[in-house]
């Protein structure tokens, strides 16, 4: 029973919707916007559970006194503190988004840094991913290494000045070469996802309902 | 809309025009039709005629076709309101503007977009539409009733090709499906990634660290993410065996419900629920970056002997990966991202490319019908690899024999994008 | 130390070496300014071409769908298309699909109306000009005439008014956003009756003239994930609304075939894309002066050289030391 309901739930959900694409009709329109209303209170009420299961392990940990059970108050705190702030100053609607209040200090002037330096890694990571990774170990390598490089040249107003060619060859690469590889995948990839589709609403794999199947 | 961008040059030749013609009156004999048209006083606008309204194809019923006979003397009219109403209504206010129309523009529209004046299905309206001059003044025209109700259809017509392709494809992954249940061997190519998870959880379960187990940062709606927790509870199962710790962040609230599900069932299913430790699935944060940042912290803190990064991954991924790599882990991927792809080969020890990802469930498990479906999919590629091939040949026909055979092909698979 | 030594630890080196030296080429630039040219590409053109064809009878959106760690790619080309729309009155509709994107998209503003920003904007509240929209002055440049003769001077160094209501509206932030572009489709206003500073929407003159998705000439999702298909999937496929895209550089070669296949207009991809449309706008007179892509571009060139060396570095060692003649060599880690 406790399996039996959610797959007949996925079963009945998925061949409707796939219904639902093919009937403009006014019915099917409203099943359709049935289903639109539903998934943000489903995302609502998981978020509950998500902030819910954090504080469980956060607290566990600092009870336990666990290992770097100090980094856990890092969690905590700003957790709680933020939305409390923004209902403490609420300059707007908006939550306080607007300049004076103290959750757009913090917002700007700490989560915008902290954040643009986690994606700023990616510049060092890149680095040291291509020095070693591009050796040219092979032919193929060895294209690949070329077209790499003619590629990041291209990019950059550096490139222009070493010849017209060099920005046109790498958009020539990304246009067709890279294209064509892209599409090959992608056409996989679809039919990769319409298969476990299918499985999903016929039953065929569970494993995502929990256990690993049968 | 750019309704009106055309009304202004439009509007000074129509000033411009009388000008010219009153210039070239005085050598000019004037035509009897020219002459009607000066001499008129100017009693109001000319009005449109006939209006037509039809139901519109493949809506909900909700939209109807509506086109007017423009007037013949056109001259002073900037555009023309179109008024609606429920037939038989007698009350003035009834009427509702519903378009305007700039008078150098086609004397047609779809009524029913504007959603604080919508078209019910099933109800008779009439319409009535109005010459407008610049000044704003309107000279009705008659009142008409649509000949028709909007109604809406059962079915899409403009979708079959898209009911053809899409029946054929779920057909042959049945046929397999049915097939591969009836006991037909299937040859199945081995993939490196997958046959080195046994080996991956083993080394955990030797060196006795944590395996981390990152399925996506992507919600439950993303196919790679139900494809990796699927996967997850084949590795759970392993690890449950082994008694191995499991570390499983999520950045999705909804995907940490089912994953800590998935985790709890393969622990009960593995025969040990006891060592099943609530903690290891947890909810991290939505944030793309600090979720990087936490995720890389455990790395470093932790050192799991062992990374998954299975589901779907933006930017994030090298951060992990890289990061995954210092700390000395075996780290295997997989992603049908094709962008995140050449970050994961280049840093990670094993990598599924694309549909690999969805076939890995189907590989550990070793299911008939698992199997089947791999293969349907394959027969589909087939299909679509026929059709480039066709596409191909026809292409150069067309350069070589100056033809357009490409293009009646290209009408008679695809379906315009619009609906 | 034997000749292999020295190129298997160059093969080896410490990647924190790696790490210093893009840190350096990173900085410096800021410090020499080269301002080396950037030459416009088709796929950014056709965006600049599009939204200059618009006037105040059109409107956009410009969707913040990226995060603060994109910011630095992303949020350049969300400015450039709005300080272009503003100079040619299109209106503009600004929305996020994220909680963390709605503090975006009031960056972008702060950052185009700030008075130190060079060409900006003079912002007016939508409830400063109350008095004039209820006596039904709505028209652009009927209200710029009112607003001036209230009173009100254009500062110093502007390049115009904006008026919040009919210029531009920050709709901002709504949950499960893939559904509210399909929301948008059929009306505006019932996803969002008031905007992110509380105003109510079916008071703006903007909205009553482009009452949904139907009635808007362009989309531009500035984004840092996925969330870009959304347009394409739910604005695109169903009404034909126009789209252009602002990827960040990685994601950017993932989305040429939406390209090709005619689903967007036009696409900028990374601080290059944003570099061009910061370029074709000071060309044509539209910014006084190029901002902060264009200038980033001196750093990207920079660590694009180091990059490239690195690699060439790392293939002399690899063929000098002989190990192309082993089979398996992990380095670096």
């Amino acid at each position: 029973m406790k399996r039996t309901v959610p797959l007949m739930i996925v079963m009945v959900g998925g061949i409707l919707m796939m219904l639902q694409y093919f009937i403009p009709h006014q019915i099917s329109q409203t099943v359709f916007a049935y289903y639109t209303d539903w998934t943000p209170i489903i995302v609502a009420f998981a978020l509950v559970l998500g902030v819910g299961s954090l504080t469980r392990i956060h607290s566990h940990k600092i009870r336990r006194k666990a290992k770097n059970w100090q980094y856990s108050y890092a969690v905590l705190i700003p957790l709680f503190g933020m939305p409390i702030l923004a209902h403490l100053w609420p300059e707007s609607i908006s939550g306080g988004m607007d300049s004076p209040s103290i959750f757009h200090f913090i917002f700007m002037h700490i989560q915008v840094p902290i954040q643009a330096t986690m994606f700023s890694l990616l510049a060092f990571y890149i680095a040291s991913a291509a020095f070693r990774a591009f050796r040219a170990k092979s032919a193929l390598a060895t294209v690949l290494l070329l077209a790499a490089v003619v590629v990041m040249l291209g990019q950059v107003p550096i490139g222009e000045l070493l010849g017209r060619w060099l920005p046109e060859t790498g958009l020539w690469i990304l246009r067709y070469p890279n294209l064509a590889a892209k599409r090959a995948i992608m056409l996989g990839v679809g039919f990769g996802i319409l298969a476990t589709s299918l499985k999903i609403i016929f039953g065929v794999e569970r494993n995502w309902l929990g256990g690993a199947g049968k | 809309m750019r309704k009106n961008w055309i009304v202004v040059p439009a509007l000074m030749i129509l000033l411009l025009l009388p000008a010219l013609s009153v210039a070239q009156s005085v050598d000019e004999i004037l035509t009897p039709a020219a002459e009607v048209q000066l001499e008129q006083p100017d009693p109001g606008l000319d009005v449109p005629g006939t209006i037509t309204v039809l139901d519109r194809k493949n809506d909900a019923g909700d939209l109807l076709v509506v086109s007017f006979e423009q007037p013949l003397y056109t001259d002073g009219i900037f555009a023309y309101n179109v008024y609606r109403r429920v037939a038989g209504e007698s009350d003035a206010e009834a009427w509702n503007l519903v378009e305007i129309i700039p008078a150098d523009e086609p004397p047609e529209f779809i009524d029913g977009y504007d959603p604080e004046y919508p078209i019910n299905s099933g109800v008779l309206y009439e319409y009535r539409i109005a010459s407008v001059n610049i000044d704003g003044e309107e000279f009705f025209g008659p009142v008409f009733e649509a000949g028709t109700v909007s109604v809406g259809e059962i079915y899409h017509t403009g979708k079959t090709r898209v009911l053809i392709a899409g029946g054929l494809f779920i057909f042959l992954i049945f046929y397999y499906f049915a097939k591969a249940q009836r006991g037909a061997k299937m040859y199945l190519r081995p993939i490196a990634g997958i046959e080195a998870i046994d080996e991956a959880i083993g080394r955990a379960t030797e060196m006795g660290k944590p395996i981390l187990y990152v399925p996506g940062l992507s919600s439950i709606a993303d196919v790679a993410t139900i494809a990796s927790l699927t996967i997850l509870g084949r590795v759970a199962k392993k690890i449950a065996v082994y008694q191995t710790p499991l570390i499983v962040p999520n950045r999705d609230p909804i995907v940490f419900t089912v994953a800590e599900e998935v985790v709890k069932q393969a622990y009960l299913e593995a025969g040990r629920p006891d060592a099943y430790d609530p903690d290891s699935v947890f909810f991290l944060t939505t944030s793309q970056f600090a979720f990087v940042a936490g995720v890389n912290g455990m790395m470093m803190r932790e050192k799991p002997a062992t990374n998954f990064y299975l589901g779907m991954f933006w930017a994030e991924s090298l951060l992990l990966a890289e990061t995954g790599s210092l700390s000395g882990a075996i780290q295997i991927a997989g992603t049908d991202a094709v962008t995140q792809l050449p970050f994961f080969i280049t840093t990670c020890d094993y990598t599924l490319i694309g549909e690999e990802l969805y076939a890995a469930s189907a590989y550990l498990g070793q299911e008939p019908k698992q199997i089947g479906a791999l293969k349907g999919q394959d027969a589909c590629k087939g299909i679509i690899m026929g059709f480039i091939t066709v596409a191909l040949i026809f292409g150069i026909i067309d350069v070589v024999a100056n033809t357009h055979i490409l293009d009646w092909l290209r009408d008679l698979v695809t379906s315009p994008i619009m609906e | 130390m034997s000749a292999v030594n020295i190129w298997e630890k160059m093969l080896n080196i410490d990647r924190r070496w790696i790490f210093l030296g893009i840190g350096v080429v990173s900085i410096v630039p800021f410090f020499i300014n080269f301002g080396m040219p950037v030459r416009t590409t088709r796929e950014v053109e056709s965006i600049y071409d599009y939204v200059d064809e618009l006037g105040s009878d059109n409107a956009i959106f410009i969707s913040f769908d990226f995060a603060p760690g994109t910011s630095a790619e992303n949020m350049p080309m969300a400015v450039a298309v709005m300080r272009h729309a503003f100079y040619n009155d299109i209106p503009v509709f600004m929305t996020a699909n994220y909680p963390l994107h709605h503090g975006m998209m009031l960056a972008a503003m702060e950052y185009v109306f700030n008075p130190t920003t060079e060409g900006f904007y003079e912002d007016v509240d939508f409830e400063d000009w109350k008095d004039l929209r209820e006596a039904g002055v709505t028209g652009k440049y009927e209200l710029i005439e009112a607003w001036e003769n209230q009173g009100n001077q254009l500062p110093e160094g502007a390049l115009g008014w904006v008026f919040e209501g009919r210029d531009y509206a920050a709709l901002g932030y709504a949950p499960v956003f893939n559904l509210v572009i399909l929301g948008m489709t059929v009306s505006i206003e019932t996803q969002y009756p008031v905007d992110a500073h509380g105003n109510s929407t079916g008071e703006m003159p903007m909205l009553q003239e482009h009452k949904s998705l139907r009635e808007v000439d362009m989309a531009l999702t500035s984004s840092g994930s996925g969330a870009c298909v959304w347009w394409v999937t739910y604005a695109r496929e169903k009404m034909g609304l126009p789209i252009a895209f602002g990827l960040t550089a990685v994601m950017a070669t993932d989305y040429f075939p939406y390209l090709q296949a005619g689903q967007v207009i036009g696409q900028m991809g990374g601080l290059r894309g944003a570099a061009e449309y910061e370029v074709l706008l000071t060309e044509n007179g539209i910014t006084p002066s190029t901002d902060k892509a264009f200038r980033g571009m001196d750093v990207q060139s920079a660590a694009h050289i180091l990059i490239i060396l690195l690699i060439i570095m790392g293939n002399i060692a690899f063929f000098a030391g002989g190990f192309h003649k082993k089979t398996l060599l992990k380095g670096g880690r």
